[in-house]
């Protein structure tokens, strides 16, 4: 039990860190773009690529 | 009674019967893609050689195997800067070069009205085994660099062993582990600076895409996608992430190879839009465009120029 609640504290103290910490935010929104529009660039390829031919 | 035809034997489509024969023949794999060119398809659509300025290229070719070259820029050069402002100076040089190109020695040579001189030579010693060499020479002091490759191309795979000035050595192997899969990694030692590292790649092509993903301990990971829509369409997409400097870009672009021209554009995330337009007016004769617009720094590049021979 005891170690759940420790292993809980420290996921929120990530979190934290994470969303709330104004240098790692801007990181964090920075890789999120990227890494979405390489994904989100993937699936358009593959669904509605052949839109593009000529 | 006549319309009616009584079921066969369960009947499968011509092309999907054989896909089911095929089976790989692990003895007998295609010959991998040298390491270093593992992102190619994505570096000849998302990175073309986008200038600033006025260029002009004339090419004479002597005879069969010889040429000279000719080429003249004229633009702002980038100097790197403390602060987050550009800092451009106007430059001018003329570069005149001479090629020698048979099918198993090529040497290219080029030098700058500022001293510098750049050699690249590559000789085919047999059918498997290349030597590769490209020196940079400078009059400035400890800016002159020279590198060597030798490349051995076997069955299915593939190794390069490179040493360079300055300590350097360095070590890769591609090796194709399916028809469409292969996988190589590769060592380097820089032996001034005390540095050395590892790295991992993997490709994956097929007929229609290619993706390719690499890691290395220098921080780098580089992931690509390349979807070729027709033989004269391809859009790519490619990943750059290096987690010791923390720096991240994503870019999606376009191919469009036509009779006439090529046209390339891309946009990345970090907000900078680029295309790059080459025009065959006629024959030996090229037009070039290059524009390229980057909106979080308002820095804003645009190039022509003129290929001739």
């Amino acid at each position: 039990m005891a170690d759940n609640l420790i292993s809980l504290d420290r996921l929120k103290a990530f979190w934290h860190s994470q969303v709330h910490h104004e240098q790692t935010r801007a990181h964090n929104m920075k890789l999120l773009r990227a890494a979405g529009l390489f994904a989100g660039s993937i699936l358009l390829m593959r669904n509605y690529g052949d839109l593009m031919a000529i | 009674m006549a319309g009616l035809v009584p079921p066969g034997p369960t009947t499968v489509p011509a092309g999907e019967s054989k896909k089911a024969e095929e089976k790989t023949d692990f003895m007998n794999l295609p010959c991998p893609i040298p390491f270093e060119e593992l992102h190619r398809e994505a570096l000849m659509s998302l990175k073309p050689e986008a200038f600033e300025g006025l260029r002009f290229d004339f090419t004479k070719g002597l005879n069969q195997k010889f040429s000279l070259s000719h080429s003249v820029y004229m633009g702002p050069t980038e100097i790197p800067s403390q602060s987050a402002e550009t800092i451009k100076i106007p430059t001018a040089h003329y570069e005149f070069g001479a090629n020698f190109i048979d099918p198993n020695l090529m040497l290219i040579g080029r030098v700058l009205t500022d001293g510098r001189l750049n050699a690249r030579v590559k000789w085919d010693l047999t059918d498997n085994l290349t030597v590769k060499a490209n020196a940079q020479l400078s009059n400035e002091p400890h800016m002159s660099h020279g590198i060597v490759n030798f490349d051995y191309k076997g069955k299915d795979y593939r190794s390069q062993f490179q040493m360079g000035n300055a300590a350097l050595f360095g070590a890769s192997y591609i090796q194709s582990v399916t028809r469409h899969l292969s996988l190589g990694g590769e060592v380097f030692w820089a032996g001034q600076h005390r540095k050395s590292g590892i790295g991992y790649a993997a490709r994956y092509e097929t007929d229609k895409m290619v993706a390719t993903g690499q890691v290395a301990s220098t921080g780098v990971v580089a992931l690509s996608y390349v979807q070729k829509v027709s033989e004269k369409v391809s859009l790519a997409s490619d990943f750059m992430y290096n987690y010791i400097t923390r720096d991240v870009t994503s870019s999606v672009g376009y191919d469009y190879i036509l009779r006439q021209c090529r046209l390339r554009g891309k946009i990345d995330s970090n907000g900078c839009a680029a295309a790059y337009l080459e025009e065959r007016l006629n024959m030996g004769l090229n037009f070039i465009l290059s524009a390229e617009i980057d909106h979080r720094k308002k820095d804003y590049k645009f190039g022509f120029g003129l290929t001739v021979g």
